[in-house]
């Protein structure tokens, strides 16, 4: 039916593949379901609690690799950060969340994370 | 009366070709000024995005494309009456021409491009065993950072490396572009995702570019698409045209916050 338009390849299914992984890290609809109420609360602050750890914790890869933290300051760090994955894997699961769950579409900007 | 809309078009003059719109209504122009917006009527807004009706919709606008310079609108637009098609256009005249004059005479092409992901990542993991490693003790913090650390230099190299093949490779690209936009490793495999506005006579350079990043990767996958309607590059500002009219000024929004839309960028 499309007169001029043409689309090449030699691998459609990967292409299709991808596109569908790229496109599933988001839900097509938003769920505003009264049941599920508590869910997409808590599914948008951990959205936002994620954002913040994996902030801290590229900001203290950063500083590893500049080599500007010492021994004891790696230690304290590496002791936070690890205690607060390990608190948001335990919301995730009593929420019901998965990792790529944790995301949030801004529209022409992209995604959140 | 439903109004589907496939696109606002450079002309205020009649359709002449014979074009057939959704559910077999005929295509025709309603005037604004110096532009129209080719419309066709509707009973009720198509409820399912079905491969037929999206490329019904591509069809058309192609079509519209032989004689118009065509602002494409998503599918699945569709406007209540006359009266707020008007309206719309009214506020969005001076809007419509820029992107008018900006578009005329140029396509839209996309190229997605896969790398071989797992590949890259393991010459890497190789490449930096060979590097120094951090060097913590065994205490649980430290062995923490010590593991997240060896994950954020595998993917900061991956990053690195997926931005030097993107810069190559849109070397070539650009070169025959006047516009473009990009998307790095939307999946880890799917290294890029672009698409590009060209002038209509520099196609063929173009289609050339291509073939020529394509020989030089052939461990990559390559998708071309195009010539397409410039759906990506038309940009709203939001602001009303031609004549001030606060009341207008948001209708653009109301109608598209009424409509089920769908990605442009999906296509």
């Amino acid at each position: 039916m499309i007169t001029n338009t043409i689309v090449e390849t030699e691998s459609p299914e990967e292409f299709i593949e991808e596109i569908e992984k790229a496109q599933d890290c988001l839900p097509k609809k938003i769920d505003a379901n009264p049941k599920t109420v508590e869910k997409g609360l808590a599914k948008l602050v951990l959205t936002l609690i994620e954002l913040i750890r994996k902030l801290l914790e590229k900001q203290a890869m950063r500083r590893v690799d500049a080599g500007s933290l010492s021994e004891e300051e790696i230690e304290k760090v590496g002791e936070t950060l690890m205690k607060l994955e390990n608190k948001m894997d335990e919301l995730k699961e009593i929420f019901g969340l998965k990792d790529e769950e944790l995301n949030l579409n801004l529209g022409p900007l992209g995604d959140l994370m | 009366m439903k109004l589907y809309l496939y696109g606002i078009i450079d002309s205020s003059g009649q359709i002449k070709q014979s074009i057939y719109g959704l559910e077999g209504a005929g295509v025709y122009n309603i005037p604004f000024c110096d532009i129209g917006a080719a419309v066709s009527e509707i009973c009720r807004p198509p409820q399912d995005i079905t491969e037929d009706a999206v490329l019904e919709h591509e069809s058309i606008v192609e079509k519209l494309m032989a004689d118009f310079t065509v602002l494409p609108v998503r599918f699945q637009t569709v406007i209540e009456g006359r009266d707020n098609l008007l309206s719309m256009m009214r506020s969005y005249y001076k809007d419509f021409k820029d992107n008018m004059e900006r578009l005329h005479n140029k396509f839209e092409f996309g190229i997605k491009v896969i790398w071989p992901a797992d590949k890259i990542k393991e010459n890497i993991i190789k490449a930096l065993k060979k590097e120094k490693k951090l060097d913590l003790d065994s205490s649980s913090g430290k062995r923490f950072m010590k593991e997240k650390f060896e994950k954020y230099k595998i993917d900061k190299e991956f990053e690195a490396k997926a931005d030097k093949f993107i810069i190559v490779m849109d070397i070539f690209f650009s070169k025959f572009a006047v516009e473009k936009k990009n998307k790095k490793l939307k999946t880890e495999n799917l290294l890029l995702d672009a698409v590009y506005l060209v002038e209509k006579d520099k196609e063929r350079n173009f289609r050339e570019a291509f073939e020529h990043v394509k020989s030089s990767r052939p461990d990559f996958k390559y998708l071309f698409s195009g010539p397409w309607p410039a759906y990506n590059f038309v940009v709203l500002s939001k602001k009303p045209g031609l004549f001030r009219d606060s009341e207008q000024a948001d209708l653009l929004d109301k109608v598209i916050k009424d409509q089920i839309l769908v990605g442009a960028d999906s296509i």
